[in-house]
């Protein structure tokens, strides 16, 4: 038949698809055996064994839902100010004229050439002075402010192929500059702003750097997984109960929202294609 | 409605003039087409009278006012886009009402004219779908609506069919006219289909290279074109236009193609000279096929267009000029017959090298 997969695609992707998953497997299964078992390997079976020690122990030891907490807060105010102000921004970059315009763009866009490491030591002194160490603040201000560069950047490009008669029809249909953002640009504009939010929760909740040097008792879920882990200890079945509660947000978040990474740009202004 | 004068207007992008120092005006509920070659400015002219394009020298004029810095909703102008721009994310209904609603019009107002529009477009089963959902006229009727349900003073359309299959098109054409006179408003049509312009316009403006060639009724262009290109332009097929050249002889002027016999005219006006070349201009349909014109000459067949109850025959003269005939007789001419053509001189217009009208009488 003209069109159907062949045969021996199916078996070829499964074994890819599970040489990826193999690292998780092994996370789950490291999570559930006593720490004797996973030194000789997560995949030995000379013994097999199945406990929850590891999971009672990092949760009654580790203050792994406040942990969740700060992670959840941080991550989704993070999120959501670029969210809210990269998509106004790329519209007035991309639609509005005024002076200055590309500079302040290219200035914008620069940070995108600026890794955390570099602001961090100077972040560092202005908390301390301004007594934000310990504020959660400390970390969703750099992390929003660090987004802007690419949110801006991707939501600008999207608008790059949105069709400019739908702004002027706005304009005739009596529409200022704030009505035809927040009716026409930003109705039609949630696939890149919701890659932007996707991206950003991704990345902030799973921020070590920042919450590191900057949060000491306010500490997020990554945070805490550096703490687990130590320098010495071998206790590989905590750190992993602590890695699988890190990953399983965004894992889910992924999960959810993926069909907005596939699904294009669906901005037509009703023409005949 | 509304009347409508451009004075000396211009558009320039950076030292690029677009629109040179146009002068029009336009009356009160009539239906005017700016139609020419696509780069002549029409579209840009359009959007400079709509609000959406500034206005770098001379003066638009509404009803009198100058309305050179309004918005497009101070001006009264609703426009018909030619990708219809229906906003995706609002239903139709939606859609038609929205210019009211940031006008903020009571609710009950609004509804009422959305019915009525729909109502005059016959949309109403479609008020609830998407624009997404809707055929290609469908959408156009809703563009229309959009632009209707405001009742503005000046109805602006920016190639409006030209997204449209063939058949689409003709009904659309047809509706459109009924549209206008129905609702009386002054409207604005560009296109670059001549035959558009001819049948829905009351007033034809040709422009070419930012600067109107001619302005007159439909008929007036047809039958009495200012210069080549108008002569060119409007009429489908195009313009014959034939090579000949002139000498004096008494009371008149004779002028000789390489192909054809003589034909003696009365000059009128400026332009004319003896011994000079300028181009004879004769419709298609006005050169026949047969031999009883007094003007006639032979052609080789090369191709025949067959529409039915017209041909058009495409050939070359013994000159090498390529023609195009027309006959009705129910024979059709086949690739490589000689045939006989020929004009009533009544019908042959003359134009200079340049492309300036030769205006002339016949001698009696």
């Amino acid at each position: 038949m003209i069109g159907r997969t062949p045969r021996w695609i199916v078996p070829i992707v499964g074994l890819i698809a599970m040489i990826w998953i193999v690292p998780i497997i092994g996370l789950l299964v490291t999570s559930i055996r006593p720490i004797s078992e996973i030194i000789l390997g997560w995949w030995s079976i000379q013994e097999f064994t199945l406990t929850l020690d590891a999971w009672i122990l990092v949760w009654d030891k580790y203050p792994l839902a406040y942990a969740f907490w700060i992670s959840c807060k941080i991550a989704i105010i993070s999120t959501i100010i670029p969210m809210l102000l990269a998509p106004a921004a790329a519209y007035a970059f991309h639609f509005l004229k005024f002076r200055f315009r590309r500079l302040i763009l290219i200035l914008i866009i620069n940070a995108f050439v600026l890794p955390n490491q570099v602001v961090i030591i100077p972040l560092f002194r202005l908390w301390r002075d301004l007594g934000m160490i310990d504020n959660i603040w400390s970390v969703i201000i750099p992390f929003a402010g660090l987004s802007f560069a690419w949110a801006v950047f991707l939501v600008k490009n999207y608008l790059e192929d949105f069709p400019y008669e739908l702004i002027e029809a706005a304009q005739v249909d009596a529409c200022g500059p704030l009505a035809r953002f927040f009716y026409i640009v930003l109705p039609n504009s949630l696939t890149p702003i919701a890659a932007v939010g996707i991206l950003q929760f991704m990345w902030t909740w799973n921020g070590l750097l920042l919450p590191v040097v900057f949060l000491r008792d306010e500490l997020p879920l990554p945070a805490l997984l550096a703490r687990i882990q130590g320098v010495y200890d071998r206790n590989w079945d905590q750190v992993a109960v602590a890695a699988i509660i890190t990953t399983i947000v965004p894992l889910m978040v992924f999960i959810i929202f993926q069909r907005f990474f596939t699904a294009g740009a669906q901005t037509k202004s009703g023409s005949k294609e | 409605m509304a009347t409508l004068q451009l004075d000396k207007l211009k558009k320039c992008y950076g030292e690029v003039e677009v629109i040179e120092n146009l002068e029009l005006s336009i009356e009160e509920g009539s239906f005017t087409v700016f139609v020419g070659p696509s780069g002549c400015g029409k579209s840009t002219l359009l959007r400079m009278i709509a609000g959406l394009e500034e206005i770098t020298a001379g003066e638009l004029r509404i009803d009198g006012a100058r309305v050179n810095d309004a918005t497009p909703v101070e001006r009264g102008v609703s426009m018909v886009f030619q990708n219809y721009a229906l906003y995706p994310h609002m239903s139709v209904e939606k859609n038609i009402a929205f210019g009211l609603k940031m006008l903020g019009l009571p609710k009950d107002d609004i509804k009422r004219r959305v019915r009525a529009a729909a109502e005059t477009l016959q949309i109403e089963p479609l008020l609830k779908r998407r624009p997404s959902q809707l055929s290609g006229g469908q959408r156009q009727r809703v563009a229309i609506g959009r632009a209707i349900v405001r009742e503005p003073k000046l109805f602006l359309f920016d190639e409006p069919l030209s997204n449209l299959d063939a058949e689409l098109r003709v009904t659309m054409r047809v509706e459109l006219a009924k549209l206008h006179r129905q609702i009386g408003a002054t409207m604005i049509y560009v296109t670059h289909d001549q035959t558009e312009a001819l049948t829905l316009a009351d007033k034809i403006v040709v422009l070419r290279d930012g600067k109107i060639e001619q302005a007159g009724t439909p008929m007036e262009l047809y039958l009495d074109p200012a210069n080549a290109f108008v002569a060119g332009f409007i009429g489908s097929p195009q313009m014959n236009f034939i090579p000949v050249t002139a000498t004096g002889i008494d009371g008149g002027i004779r002028l000789k193609g390489s192909e054809m016999g003589n034909l003696d005219v009365v000059p009128v006006g400026q332009g004319w000279s003896k011994d000079m070349t300028l181009n004879l201009g004769v419709r298609p349909e006005h050169l026949q096929v047969g031999s009883d014109f007094p003007v006639k000459f032979d052609i080789a067949v090369d191709v025949v267009e067959n529409l039915g109850g017209t041909r058009y025959v495409y050939g070359g003269t013994a000159g090498g000029h390529q023609v195009i005939a027309e006959t009705r007789a129910d024979a059709i001419p086949r690739p490589g017959d000689h045939l006989t053509v020929g004009f009533d001189p009544e019908r042959a217009r003359f134009f200079d090298q340049q492309g300036v009208r030769l205006r002339n009488a016949l001698p009696s």
